[in-house]
């Protein structure tokens, strides 16, 4: 392998790092802190933590897959590093999510974009869950300092053809637009950021915190699910975890007891409010779980007269925020645009259809474009977000209700995405809703759209960003840890992921997550020295 | 699967519009029932040939059962149409790989995700419900490629959302596996990952 490949690099150079399908026997490790996670959350802190000399341990259901496994297939990686193999949904099966299952959480198969948490959100947070401690300003140092750690800068290259249609649509109709910062370095601009960067130029959690973390003699146990936290007298005493078969999806019976002075539960917006239910962690308001939050995504797909390989090149390059706070920060349904790649696979699976029209639409693939519409839930009265709740095998899903609150959000960014799509002269444009034919002009489009039904199912929706279920707040009657994400009844317990986010953001979210983490756990690193 | 159904299993149109309100347990409950009147209900495994194509035996199934395999065969030519070859051998050998992907796709979606596919499968695979639910009277393997056309197209447009999110989960788990795989990029007219990419990573290298 390149001998730029840190992971290949480190092992042989003997990181501590283990496959729990390689254990026989049941046993027990202590550590000052055990980390849960190995995303965005897991992997700062677990980097911070043992560079101030603690000593770590890194749990990671997920198994460990680097430059060698990343081979730009679809379903090899949608079936390895994504939660229930691409599979998961919300309870009634109505919104896709695509979350990542595996070392590096979701930084090692999201699209790179990395924006700051917008300042309005800051904002709200302070004012109405009295988070003064996250003011833009007083953020700004750990934003420099993550954009820093993770090579984040606007992206320099020119957008793929894919991206300039969105920018294309919003000049022409006067609407802003933005270049999005990537977490990259040396990028070939190939587009399979979403099956594993081939090449190591992403800078997510698997090439930059894990390997640091474990530069500095921590110790990683991946393909170990976290069962249970075991709570004594007021403190977490320890966790049971199971190892993984090989398949990553079977428990192979050996159990792992890990011990410390501190846990850290950065398991996702998901996976962390299901590990505190079946934890049983105090929780005398019955916070755990609720006001869990997706930005629901919905989309457009266009044809267009020229090759567009929207397949190829940086997946993720131009943004537009024109509708995003417009209606101020609690008002409509705001939504920020972005674009997707489109490899078959997605496609197939995403285009809703069978038959003939399948075969003749998916034909057209290299002329396609797509524009999707991240909707901001969780800061009107009318938006209470998701819950997560334990299935009879202690699983966790999200129940999330699409409330007429989100329904004419949805509707409206249907308008803009098909708006902005012709503007930049789509011959054609299609809803991704079971109902929605191919438009061939604005006015018929604009005339449809106001018809079709808003129903679950019947629109597809999507997701790739989940925030809250273990929501931050200083009020312990309406949070679960505080503004360092510290749990309110448990002293040696913190949730360092965007599951303390008390809202959606209304951006993708993993700087948000670097940045309150590094904050977090550089709060945690005095806390623990001191 | 055997015809005579007990009076339990009797599912008009309104006792299933009530029971959509609760899929899940729904779905469960045909899955149980299905099991008790001799529906396969366990993965058919290795060596499983299927009635047109006996020579192949090497995919060992871990999900689909034999039913799901015949629902499949019959589901795949209305499902991805055109895309399938004309010529014969191929042409089974497509559904064939197609099918085997599908099951290791699923394998892979975990317990409760498999759960609620078993429970899908079921309902379609079991008499009664396959003709008050999905209205094909005759079995999958007599089923014509115009008569499952008809069943996906009730589904697709019903304002029942339970049928429509197992026209998506039934088309999901078939257009992945199908137009995701290399054999089928064409179709797309996708042509895969840069070939400069490939030949300048060391991963496609030989022994990587």
């Amino acid at each position: 392998m390149s001998i730029t490949d840190r992971i290949a690099r480190g092992l042989e150079s003997g990181w501590k790092v283990t496959d729990g399908a390689t254990l026989t026997r049941n046993q027990t490790h202590e550590a000052d802190v055990v980390v849960i996670g190995t995303g965005a959350g897991g992997g700062t802190t677990a980097e911070i933590l043992a560079r101030s000399g603690l000593s770590v341990i890194l749990v990671e259901e997920g198994r460990l897959y680097y430059q060698k496994d990343f081979r730009m297939n679809e379903l090899d990686a949608y079936a390895s590093l994504y939660q229930e193999g691409m599979s998961r949904v919300t309870k009634d099966g109505a919104i896709s999510i695509l979350q990542g299952r595996c070392v590096g959480g979701s930084t090692t198969v999201n699209w790179t974009s990395s924006f700051r948490t917008p300042a309005p959100t800051l904002n709200w947070w302070a004012s109405r869950f009295g988070l003064d401690g996250l003011s833009p300003e007083a953020m700004k140092p750990w934003f420099d300092g993550r954009e820093e750690r993770h090579n984040i800068e606007p992206w320099r290259v020119d957008p793929n053809l894919n991206n300039d249609i969105l920018r294309q649509g919003c000049e022409k109709l006067g609407w802003s637009w933005q270049i999005i910062p990537r977490n990259v370095k040396g990028c070939w601009n190939l587009g399979y950021c979403g099956v594993g960067c081939p090449t190591n130029a992403k800078q997510g959690a698997l090439t930059t915190t894990i390997p640091g973390a474990l530069d500095n003699n921590a110790t990683l146990f991946h393909g170990l699910r976290a069962e249970r936290l075991v709570v004594k007298q007021d403190r977490i005493n320890h966790l049971t975890a199971s190892a993984m078969s090989a398949d990553g999806i079977i428990p192979s019976g050996v159990t792992v007891e890990l011990r410390a002075r501190h846990f850290v539960v950065a398991a996702s917006a998901i996976g962390s409010p299901g590990l505190l239910l079946r934890s049983d962690i105090p929780d005398p308001h019955e916070r755990i779980g609720k006001r869990t939050f997706i930005h629901p995504v919905n989309a457009t797909v266009a044809e267009m007269a020229e090759t567009v390989d929207p397949y190829y090149g940086a997946p993720q390059s131009i943004y537009s925020d024109q509708f995003n706070f417009s209606g101020g920060v609690d008002g409509p349904a705001g939504f920020k645009l972005e674009v997707p790649p489109l490899h078959p696979a997605m496609s197939a699976g995403v285009v809703p259809g069978h038959g003939a029209d399948q075969t003749l639409d998916l034909s057209r693939l290299p002329r396609m474009n797509s524009v999707l519409a991240l909707l901001r839930d969780g800061f009107h009265p009318d938006s209470p977000g998701g819950t997560v709740s334990l299935r009879g095998d202690g699983s966790p899903v999200l129940d999330y209700p699409v409330t007429d609150y989100l329904w004419r959000g949805l509707r409206e960014s249907f308008h803009r995405m098909a708006e902005i799509q012709f503007a930049a002269g789509a011959q054609r444009v299609r809803l991704m809703h079971l109902d929605s034919p191919w438009f061939s002009s604005w006015p018929e489009a604009r005339k449809a759209i106001d018809d079709l039904a808003m129903e679950s199912h019947r629109v597809r929706l999507f997701t790739a960003h989940q925030m809250g279920g273990c929501g931050m707040g200083q009020d312990p009657r309406e949070s679960v840890v505080n503004g360092f994400g510290e749990h309110h009844h448990l002293a040696n317990l913190s949730v360092h992921d965007a599951s303390i986010f008390p809202t959606s953001i209304g951006a993708n979210p993993q700087l948000s997550v670097y940045a309150l983490a590094a904050r977090n756990s550089t709060h945690l690193a005095g806390r623990l020295r001191g | 699967m055997p015809e005579h159904i007990t009076a339990s299993t009797d599912l008009d149109r309104r006792s299933f519009l009530r029971t959509g309100m609760g899929g899940a347990l729904f779905l469960g409950t045909v899955s149980v029932t299905a099991g008790l009147s001799g529906c396969a209900t366990s993965p058919a495994g290795g060596g499983y040939t299927t009635l047109e194509d006996t020579r192949h035996g090497g995919y060992r199934y871990r999900f689909l059962t034999k039913d799901d395999i015949v629902l499949f065969q019959a589901l795949l030519p209305a499902l991805v149409g055109p895309a399938l070859t004309e010529k014969p051998e191929r042409r089974r050998a497509q559904i064939r790989e197609t099918i085997e992907r599908i099951d290791a796709g699923i394998y892979q979606f975990g317990p409760a995700n498999r759960k609620e596919l078993r429970g899908l499968f079921d309902l379609l695979n079991f008499s009664v419900t396959r003709v008050t639910v999905a209205r094909v009277w005759s079995g999958w393997a007599n089923a014509s490629t115009a008569e499952v056309d008809a069943f996906l197209n009730r589904w697709r447009t019903s304002g029942i959302g339970l049928f429509n999110n197992g026209y998506i989960a039934l088309t999901k788990v078939s257009n992945v596996a199908f137009y995701g795989h290399e054999d089928h990029w064409h179709v797309s007219g996708y042509p895969g990952p840069p070939q400069w990419a490939v030949d300048a990573l060391p991963q496609f290298r030989a022994g990587a």
